[in-house]
This record gives C-alpha cells, structure tokens and sequence, in this order.
C-alpha cells in the first residue's frame, strides 16, 4: 500500500479511536440517550479540546525552544557555564522535555488505543500484516502530529535564528528526532509491558498486587518527568552548571550520556575553536550509537504496536483460582476500593492520583530553602498549590463513573455515598501530600509544627472545596450524563467546577492572609475558623441530601 | 389480586427529536415473565433502560413493586439487570467487580459467597475470576453481568437480549433460572430476538414497533389478535409488525443473485 493510502486509512482509524475513547471509556456506552446533536456536539468538542491542548503543548514546546537558544548567545549569563556548556544544557534540557512530555501524552491515550481494538477491526480487511502495522504506528504518530512536528522544527529554526552554525543543525535536528523516537518506544514499551502483565493478567496474589503497583509507578514515571522538566527546566540547568563546576574533570562522562552526546556534537559544530579532538571524537561516536539505537527502537515500534493495538482482544490461558470468595464492604469504601483499582490500571487516571505528592515532593524539595526564611508566608502559599491539585482528582473521579456507566447507573448508589466516598480518597492524598511536605520539612529542619498545625486544618477546606464540587458534578452527572465529569469532553463546565473549588479552598488562606497584615496572633484562629465553618457547611448540605 | 412487579404508565423517551418509545404502558405481575419482543430500533431497550434507571424518561411513570423509580435507591436495590451490550469495568477481575457490586448492595458477605459459589459453578465462571473482564470472551462476560444480576436475589429481573453470546449449557441454565425466579414469586421482564425461546418461555408477550406496543398478551391472545389459529409467534411478530409483506418477494431477490 503506498503511504499516502495508509495515511488516509489511518485518519479513519484515528477518527474512530477519537469516538471510542468518549462514547466507551467516557460515556461508558450511555451516549445513543443523546440526540444525534448533542453527540456531534460532544464529539465536537472533544476534538476541539484534544486540538487545544496539542496546540498548548506546541506553543509551550516552541516557547521553550525560543527562550534556550536566547540563553546560548550569551544574553542571559548562566553563572558558572560558558556558552558551549550553556548550549549542551539547553540542547539536553529540551530534548529530556520533548521525551517526557511526548511520553506523558502517549501514554495518557494508550489506554483508549487498546480498548478500541483497532487490530480487531483492520485485521478482518484484505489488509497485509505489515500494512496494518503501519496503519496503527500512523495512527498514533496522529496523536502527537502537530507538537511531534513543532518538536522537530521549532529548535532548529530558533537555532539558526539566534546565529547557529550550518553544521549544528543536522546535528540538533537528528538528536531531537532519536528523541522523539525514544518516546514512542518508552509509551509503546510500557503500554506492552502494562497490558501484557497488569491489564490482561490479572490475579491477586500480594505479589501480583505489588506488581500491579510497581507497574502503577512505572507509568507516572513520565508523568513526573514531565511536570519536573516543564516546571523546572531553568533548575535543571542551573544543576546541570553545578554538576560542570564541580566535577568539571568528569564531563567528558557526560559526552557519552543521552541527551547531552547531542549537545555536546551540537555546541562543537556551533563553536569548533578549542575543541578538544576526545571529546569530539567521543561525542560523535556515542550520537552515532544513540542513533543506531534509535533506527532499532523505530523498527521495534512498528512491528510491536501492532501487538499493543490487540492486546484488548488477546486470548488467555485459563488460570488455576482457588476460590470465588469476595469481600463485601460499606458502599463508600467499595467505592474507594473501586477507583484504585481502576486508576492502576489506566496511566492516565494513576498519574492524576499521584500528581499532588508527586507535586508536593518536588516542590518541597526546590523551595524548602524559602519555606524556612520565609515561614508563614510560603508555607500558605504553598498550601494553595498543593490544593488546587488536589483538587484536579474530584472531576477526575467522577469520570470514573463514566467507565460501564451503561451498567453501573443501574446499581443503587446513593449520591451522597458518591460524594463522601470522592472526597474521602481526595482527601486521602491530601494527607499522603501533606506526610510528603512534613518529611521534607523535618529533613531541611523547616518548621514542622506550622507545617502540621496549618496541613491537618486546611484539610478541612480541602475537603470542603472537593465536596463543593463533587455536589456540582454529581447534579450534572445525575441530570445529564456520566460523560459531564470528563474535563476534555465539557472543558467549560470544568473550568466553573474547578473555580468553585479553588475559590473554597483559598477562602480561609486569604483570611489568615489578611489576618497577617492587620492582627498577626489570630492568623491561625481565622484560618481554623474559616476551614471548619465551610467543613460544617458543606457537610450539613450533604447531610439534607438523599 | 396478585401483585404488579413492573408497571409503565404513558412513557416517552425522546432522543433529540426522534421518539424512541412514544406513550408505552403495560403491567408485569408477579410470577409472570414478560417478553418485550420488537424489530430492531423498536424501543426495547430503551423501554428497559428506563425501567432499570439507566435513562430519564421524558414522560410516563414506571414502578418497581409499587416504588416509583424516582425513588432510586429503593426501585434499584429490588432490579438485576443484564444489559444487552455488556460494557463493563473491563479493567477489572470478575472477582473485583463483583465486590463492587456486592459493596455497593450492602449484602451479607457469606449468604453471597454460599449464592456465588453455585452460580459459578453453574456458569463456568471459576477459572476466570481473577481475569481482567477485558481479557474475556463476550458470553463470559454476559456470564459476570448474569452473576451480578442475580446475587442479591432480585424481585425483578430486567434482561436484555441475555442469550446472546452463551453457550448451550449456560442458556439452558439461564432459562431454568428464568422460569424458577418466576414460579418462586418474582417477576421477569426481557426482550429478545428469538421468537421460540420467547414462545416456550414468557407467560405474555408485548410486541413493541416503532416504539409503541402493537400487540400483547399471551401466545394464544396474539393469535386471536392475527386471527390465525396455527402461527408461530414469529409468524404473529411479523403480520403485527407489518414485516410480512414482500417478504417471500425480497428472499426470492437474494437467491436469484
């Protein structure tokens, strides 16, 4: 099949990739109640939402791109780098940003890749083999179409623009390709891995639950990497000139180390006065094995993707069970027990769970020098960044009730069961949050009784302004359908839920804000005050409900 | 008087602009099993996915063993339903989601094990029960929602289309299952495609078409509506429906290809 007919088969199979994941995994097969409109409506906008954030994702690439090349002609003065190791660390910087970031969006739409059964449907049409392979390896290459695009081009663009050299841009242009390449197979590696050992092999024995979770924690892994390259890409680089200052006799160990061998041929080709003839010939050989490397992984992805792509749909061997003995519990924490155990099995829904402490170690971590000069301050401050992503988890609980809403709206849930059972886990890893702070805290020797004091009370509003929304959710759940809660299907009615929510969790921060400024020893009193009338508030709204 | 397990009263469900069931009533008495019996796009499953609670219905009152089905809770917990196409937690086990289920129906841990255990057995199910649904067959799957149906003991069984996917020995069972819920006091309410399954099976018939019901009754009542003492029910389906005519005329088409 030539390639132009294997791309405009593959826009078919990602247009029907696109519906399933919102009338299956979102809708949970609740959509043929909605008239033919409003499921255009909903596809619409599902589209719409997925486009902007492809588009976010290429701004912010290009953005970045933009600023690391300004950096290297020497107009911001990086303490301690010259500009050639400026650049090896801009070139190394952006290229763990585009993996982690090409990984993270891979790896959070694998799961509707599988359970669409793509194989299933492309493998009954006089298709060959090969051809449904490259179908399917275009089909997810359409995933990250635009930002894979911008990826690959915004950085040589920027690199010329800011006086690169002929040389360097190959160079550039080949080590941000072996990236991209690398990040497909880290997604398809991991969806192979997930599925054939977690998904579709079940099990629970405590060993297979403790893999299930080291799997679970495998998978945020790029996650993490993300959220830690996106938000602390000038960190790195202030490290990785730390690193160069102190160990400057081992850099050329880094020559040999992925992403900085691109760098470093990078900057010789840029700057080739003084260079020295190891280093170059050190660094030229290990991007060349970087790139075998990468032709393989390629080759490894096309012909594994297919065996992802059917995975939903693959045969098991019978399995030796030794009972059929289940465990009955209170609804509330069925349906604690529920959610975890659907979120890890689905990379997207186990790194929104981790995200908060994931957040919160990170930032802990980086700003624990200001925590303990600046006290109170910081410590409120940062109080209202570890909530507002606690509070990310309400909405993407209740999307969890999308999954076989077909047939789990049939069980006798109570609403208010519904409510409390969400707000208890979100409240849980606001706790899980708020242990990762206090170790930190007592690690740097901040100050752990504020920490404490201010943590436990304001888990009082967390749990309020994850109620508030939950009640808001669950009204449009009940009235409309389960699809509402999924932020990327109704991204406006999000924005008002999460708004809500944020407004009720820094109510009682901006009280003890305020109380700083005019009467400093009832801070903690207006705080504690704040939180827990809106606690009672919101309990006793629930308590009226059904 | 015997009981009424299921009454529809006047519903209407609309989908956009187009009328899916258009002012549905009938009764299902306790001990009887009724079968919703309809082309496809009919109405049938929308009638039982508003008896179930799945949707709002735009008009009309439904009650399940006199408890008006906007009192959720209560008209659910006495309701198993087997949905025709069964989308379930695929991600987990059938043991996982059957604690779900269990949880969310609060039942007694061991009186569900001892019903588990024979249902089970009954439908093969052992082997996969620590499987991902995902990882199963589509009749094993139907298998896990038939189970789910029927672990609390249900007043009120709602199934769509449950044979489909099964094999011989589970659909035998599943019937027998059917008929004993029936005669021990509940009450059933199905629909299928299989016109001698619903003969041998259902106490009364309502065939539904274009989303209204145009015949019910029993076999024999439907026959007197048709006016044929020897029909079949499919061959009463079809002059009710009006999908007799031309029939023979399009089969002889096809052959002639």
């Amino acid at each position: 099949m030539k390639f132009s007919e294997l791309w405009r088969v593959s826009s078919k199979v990602y247009a029907e990739l696109s519906f399933q994941s919102i009338f299956s995994l979102r809708a949970g097969g609740m959509l043929p109640q909605k008239g033919q409109d409003s499921i255009r409506k909903l596809v619409d906008s599902a589209k719409l939402n997925t486009v902007i954030s492809k588009l976010l994702m290429t701004v912010f690439i290009a953005v970045f791109a933009f600023a690391g090349f300004f950096s290297t002609t020497g107009a911001i003065n990086v303490p301690g780098l010259s500009k050639e190791l400026t650049m090896v660390g801009t070139i190394a910087t952006f290229m763990a940003l585009v993996l982690f970031l090409m990984s993270f969006m891979g790896i959070q739409v694998s799961t509707s890749f599988v359970s669409s059964k793509v194989v299933a449907v492309l493998s009954p049409l006089p298709l060959s083999s090969r051809d449904v392979s490259n179908i399917i390896f275009l089909c997810f290459l359409r995933i990250f179409d635009i930002p894979l695009l911008t990826a690959a081009v915004a950085p040589l663009i920027a690199y010329y623009f800011f006086g690169g050299s002929l040389l360097g841009g190959p160079v550039l242009f080949v080590g941000v390709i072996v990236t991209e390449i690398f990040s497909v197979t880290l997604c398809i590696g991991l969806a192979k891995f997930f599925y054939s050992k977690v998904t579709s092999g079940g099990g629970r024995s405590r060993w297979q639950t403790l893999m299930r979770f080291i799997f679970m924690i495998f998978w945020v892994i790029p996650s993490f990497g993300a959220y830690f390259a996106v938000n602390f890409a000038t960190y790195l680089i202030q490290l990785y000139a730390a690193f160069a200052q102190t160990f400057s006799s081992y850099l050329y160990l880094l020559v040999l180390l992925y992403p900085f061998s691109y760098g470093f041929l990078a900057s010789y080709a840029s700057f080739p006065i003084g260079v020295e003839l190891s280093t170059l010939g050190l660094s030229i050989v290990s991007c060349l094995v970087y790139s075998l490397l990468a032709a393989y992984s390629f080759r490894w992805v096309k012909n594994t993707i297919r065996e992802v792509g059917a995975a939903g749909a693959g045969a098991r061997l019978r399995e030796v069970v030794k009972d059929t003995v289940v465990s009955s519990q209170a609804p509330w924490l069925g349906i604690i027990r529920k959610d975890i155990r659907l979120a890890s099995r689905s990379p997207s829904y186990a790194s929104l769970l981790f995200l908060p402490v994931i957040q919160t170690a990170v930032l802990a971590v980086s700003f624990s020098f200001f925590v303990s000069v600046m006290g109170l301050n910081a410590l409120l401050g940062f109080l209202i960044l570890i909530s507002s992503v606690v509070l990310l988890l309400p909405p993407n609980l209740i999307s969890l009730e999308g999954l076989a809403a077909s047939y789990t709206r049939s069980l006798p849930v109570r609403k208010k069961t519904m409510i409390l059972s969400k707000t208890l886990l979100t409240s849980i890893m606001y706790i899980a949050s708020l242990m990762v702070l206090l170790v930190v805290a007592l690690f740097f020797r901040g100050d752990v009784a504020s920490v404490l004091t201010f943590g436990i009370t304001n888990l009082f509003s967390v749990a309020a302004a994850a109620t508030s929304e939950l009640i808001m959710l669950t009204n449009k759940l009940w009235r409309e359908s389960p699809a509402v809660g999924n932020m990327y299907a109704k991204l406006s009615s999000y924005i008002v839920i999460a708004a809500l929510g944020l407004v009720v969790v820094s109510a009682p921060i901006i009280g003890a804000f305020t109380a700083l400024f005019f009467a400093p020893h009832l801070v903690f009193p207006v705080f504690l005050v704040l939180a827990l009338a809106e606690f009672a508030l919101t309990m006793v709204f629930i308590g009226s409900k059904k | 008087m015997q009981e009424i397990g299921v009454r529809v009263s006047g519903l209407v469900v609309n989908y956009g602009s187009f009328i899916a069931v258009d002012n549905v009533s009938f009764t299902v008495k306790v001990g009887e099993i009724y079968g919703l019996l309809g082309p496809n796009g009919a109405g049938k499953t929308s009638t039982l996915k508003v008896i179930v609670g799945l949707y709002e219905p735009s008009a009309g009152a439904i009650e399940i063993f006199n408890t008006p089905i906007s009192d959720e809770v209560a008209a659910k917990s006495q309701i198993g339903y087997v949905p025709e196409e069964v989308i379930l937690l695929d991600s987990l086990t059938p043991r996982e989601f059957l604690e779900f289920v269990v949880s969310i129906r609060r039942l007694d841990r061991d009186a569900v094990n001892s019903r588990l255990q024979r249902l089970t057995s009954a439908f093969e199910l052992k082997q996969y029960f620590d499987t991902p649904i995902a990882a199963l067959s589509m009749g094993n799957k139907q298998k896990v929602a038939i189970t789910a149906a029927l672990l609390h003991e249900p007043r009120l069984l709602v199934l769509d289309e449950p044979l489909i996917g099964l094999d011989a020995r589970s659909s035998k069972i599943l019937k027998e299952l059917i008929t004993f819920h029936a005669k021990k006091g509940g009450a059933v309410i199905f629909s299928t495609h299989i016109m001698e399954v619903a003969e041998k099976l259902c106490t009364r018939v309502g065939i539904i078409n274009r989303g209204k019901i145009v015949g019910e009754g029993t076999v024999a009542e439907l026959r007197m509506l048709v006016k044929s003492a020897e029909g079949s029910l499919e061959d009463i389906f079809l002059k009710v429906t009006e999908q007799e005519a031309g029939l023979q005329d399009i089969i002889e088409a096809l052959e002639e290809e």
